[in-house]
């Protein structure tokens, strides 16, 4: 009944007209940016930061929570009609959807896609709703000890299951977490890391490393394997639209991919990935239509859809009632918070629940607009993707330099960015995740500082951490996080190689 | 360049190896950073060196596994994103383009001012992406920069510097 209320009073706030309008834009925005190559919602937020800077938190967060779910729909359309996965969540609707689109059934393709995005956007911002609040009694119980252990929780996850390796996931981590320490110690207020330049003090800006590794490192690194001929946009004759036998064949999977989806989103071992993946395997195996399947089943867009919406939503619970962001948007949306002198945790609900609340009502009304701006306007939006390149990544370009340059009106964060953007093309280059590289950073001095706390508390005793029960539980999964996948590995090639040398 | 169609040759792969170097020169340089750190004697048991030491041991460790896989002749897919073919050979002439096109950008702001800057970049970065199309890119480079401009410091109230064009605009 509690939350409710808060829920209520959260309408009230998003559904005021000025709100309103800021969410539309939004989820405008955010459509664009999922539809268009090179920008995706964690650059986006980060262009707007000092844009916003002179709105009200709860506009800006209404804003920044429309390009989040837009470009999760957004990302679909462009995978279904051009099979280019914006992220790696849209790489199986990008096969099995572009597949539908060859055979002439891109409108059922799109229309599964944005229904099932719909579908599991509401649901699980629902689950969302309830989630968070009890997330929140629970979390009033953590000490720095238990927090410390979360940290440590989120990084190992998002190193070892982004990208294809856990070493690489770890070098993009340490990177971000050494960019995080440049700056002063927060406990001591001594500085370190600054190089005797007075504009290190502060730290970096999280902008610049979003910017720099997103925007420039992308544009450098497209720039130098650009595919020669465009690929032709898959053209779509009538309306956007599902036949009777769709919508049989779409509805479980919304389901099943929602509940797939929203759990796997709020762990800390997060993003939308694997439940995307675990989504088509469960869909391919339940299916009538097993031949299909590869050929564009609409089993397979439903399904991983529905799974990577709810996964966007999931990701939210450990965000706000944690603070705890696992995915890179996660991240960034945290240094938003931040910007504005707020923390999200459990905290934040109690000072702040018109910004909490209002956020979560913009969610429902987001989804609603989502939709209707997506079926109907999918053609539009796929016109985007006939903007010529060189004049689009000439604009991200712009945007980005100026950015970061308004954050201080320094030359000096200019430097630094095409540094990092270069660093930004070398990951791409060579591999490695960029996710991790982000939370690191952001997480990073958090980790520190609950770890200096917890042995604060403790006078030095560094046994706190596992005799604590809570503390030692999330530092047991770890554990397993880290050296499941390897030993498994061991294991399987132990059998196989045992059965080789029998057979 | 190494050609990835054909099959994966025996040898180093310079690339990797370089890349593994540099994050252990990285580790390296925060070692060396972290005991420049002043420390308060008895000010607190986990001092300001506790966490850079960790994050400096990580990079150094890291980076000699990389080092040692990238000796026994792994090396790195490019990634596959949107626009680019992972398969292609770099194109260095683009990265030049781009690379003078920032550079330029960072020189000339406090020079010429937003708009003059901008347009220099955003046409150097046309080129890099093969455009031919040298006037179209200008018209849009300069329509682009002056609505950015008056946009954002008249809208938004930032500021940005006007340089040459102060006054104008």
């Amino acid at each position: 009944m509690e939350t409710l209320a808060a829920l209520l009073n959260g309408f009230s706030t998003a559904l005021t007209p000025e709100n309103l309008l800021f969410a539309l834009i939004g989820a405008v925005l955010g459509t664009a940016v999922g539809v268009l190559p090179g920008i995706g919602p964690a650059l986006t937020v980060a262009l707007l930061l000092p844009v916003t800077l002179k709105l009200s938190p709860v506009s800006a967060f209404i804003m920044f929570a429309g390009i989040y779910y837009g470009a999760m729909f957004g990302g679909s359309t462009t995978s279904i009609l051009l099979k280019t996965p914006g992220e790696s969540a849209s790489i199986v609707t990008a096969m099995e959807g572009n597949q539908m689109a060859r055979r002439g059934r891109a409108p059922a393709a799109l229309a599964t896609a944005a229904i099932g995005s719909f579908i599991a956007g509401t649901l699980g911002t629902l689950a969302l709703t309830f989630a968070a609040p009890a997330m929140v009694s629970f979390a009033l119980q953590f000490g720095p000890a238990e927090y410390f252990a979360l940290t440590v929780l989120a990084f190992t996850a998002v190193s070892a299951l982004l990208g294809s390796s856990p070493l690489r996931g770890l070098v993009s981590l340490f990177f971000g977490l050494g960019l995080g320490l440049v700056g002063t110690d927060l406990q001591t207020g001594q500085a370190r890391f600054d190089l005797g330049r007075p504009e290190l003090l502060d730290g970096i800006d999280v902008v610049t490393v979003v910017v720099g590794l997103f925007a420039v490192g992308e544009t450098l690194y497209v720039a130098s394997k650009l595919r020669g001929a465009q690929d032709a946009v898959m053209k779509f004759k009538g309306r956007v639209g599902m036949t009777r036998e769709d919508w049989a064949r779409s509805w479980k999977p919304w389901l099943r991919g929602t509940l797939l989806g929203f759990p796997f989103g709020a762990l800390p071992a997060g993003g939308a990935e694997m439940p995307t993946f675990l989504s088509y395997l469960l869909e391919k195996r339940l299916s009538k239509h097993k031949d299909e399947f590869g050929k564009g089943a609409i089993e397979g867009v439903a399904g991983p859809e529905a799974a990577n919406n709810a996964a966007a939503a999931g990701v939210l619970v450990p965000l706000l009632s944690l603070g705890l962001p696992t995915s890179a948007t996660a991240a960034i949306l945290l240094a938003a918070f931040q910007q504005y002198g707020l923390q999200p945790g459990p905290l934040l609900f109690a000072t702040n629940p018109a910004l909490v609340w209002g956020l979560i009502a913009s969610l429902y009304v987001g989804n609603v607009m989502l939709l209707v701006l997506n079926l109907p306007l999918a053609k539009f939006w796929a016109r985007l993707l006939e903007i010529p390149r060189p004049l689009l990544y000439g604009g991200i370009l712009v945007f980005a330099t100026l950015g970061v340059y308004s954050l201080n009106n320094s030359v000096f964060d200019l430097v630094l960015l095409y540094l990092i953007g270069l660093v930004g093309f070398a990951m791409r280059r060579f591999d490695f995740p960029v996710a991790p590289a982000i939370v690191g950073m952001i997480l990073g001095p958090i980790a520190e500082q609950q770890f200096r706390r917890a042995l604060a508390i403790s006078q030095g005793d560094y046994g706190v951490f596992f005799t604590r029960p809570l503390s030692a539980t999330i530092l047991i999964v770890v554990g397993i996080v880290l050296l499941g996948p390897p030993l498994l590995r061991w294991w399987n090639s132990r059998r196989s190689g045992t059965s080789r040398t029998t057979s | 360049m190494p050609d990835s169609t054909a099959p994966p040759s025996r040898g180093i792969s310079l690339g990797d190896l370089a890349l593994a170097l540099g994050v252990v020169a990285l580790g390296a340089f925060f070692l060396v950073e972290t005991f420049m750190i002043d420390v308060n004697p008895g000010y607190a048991r986990v001092g300001p060196r506790f966490f850079p030491l960790l994050v400096s041991f990580g990079l150094l460790g890291v980076g000699v596994i990389l080092a040692i896989g990238a000796l026994r002749g792994e090396r790195a897919q490019p990634a596959a994103e949107e626009d680019a073919d992972p398969d292609a050979p770099t194109n260095w002439r683009s990265i030049g383009w781009l690379t003078l096109g920032l550079v330029a950008h960072m020189l000339l702001l406090n020079v010429l001012g937003f708009v003059l800057a901008s347009t220099v970049l955003f046409w150097c970065a046309a080129r890099g992406f093969h455009s031919t199309w040298i006037v179209r890119d200008l018209v849009v480079a300069v329509l682009l920069s002056v609505v950015v401009y008056v946009l954002f410091t008249h809208g938004l109230g930032l500021t940005l510097p006007p340089g040459l064009l102060k006054g104008v605009l």
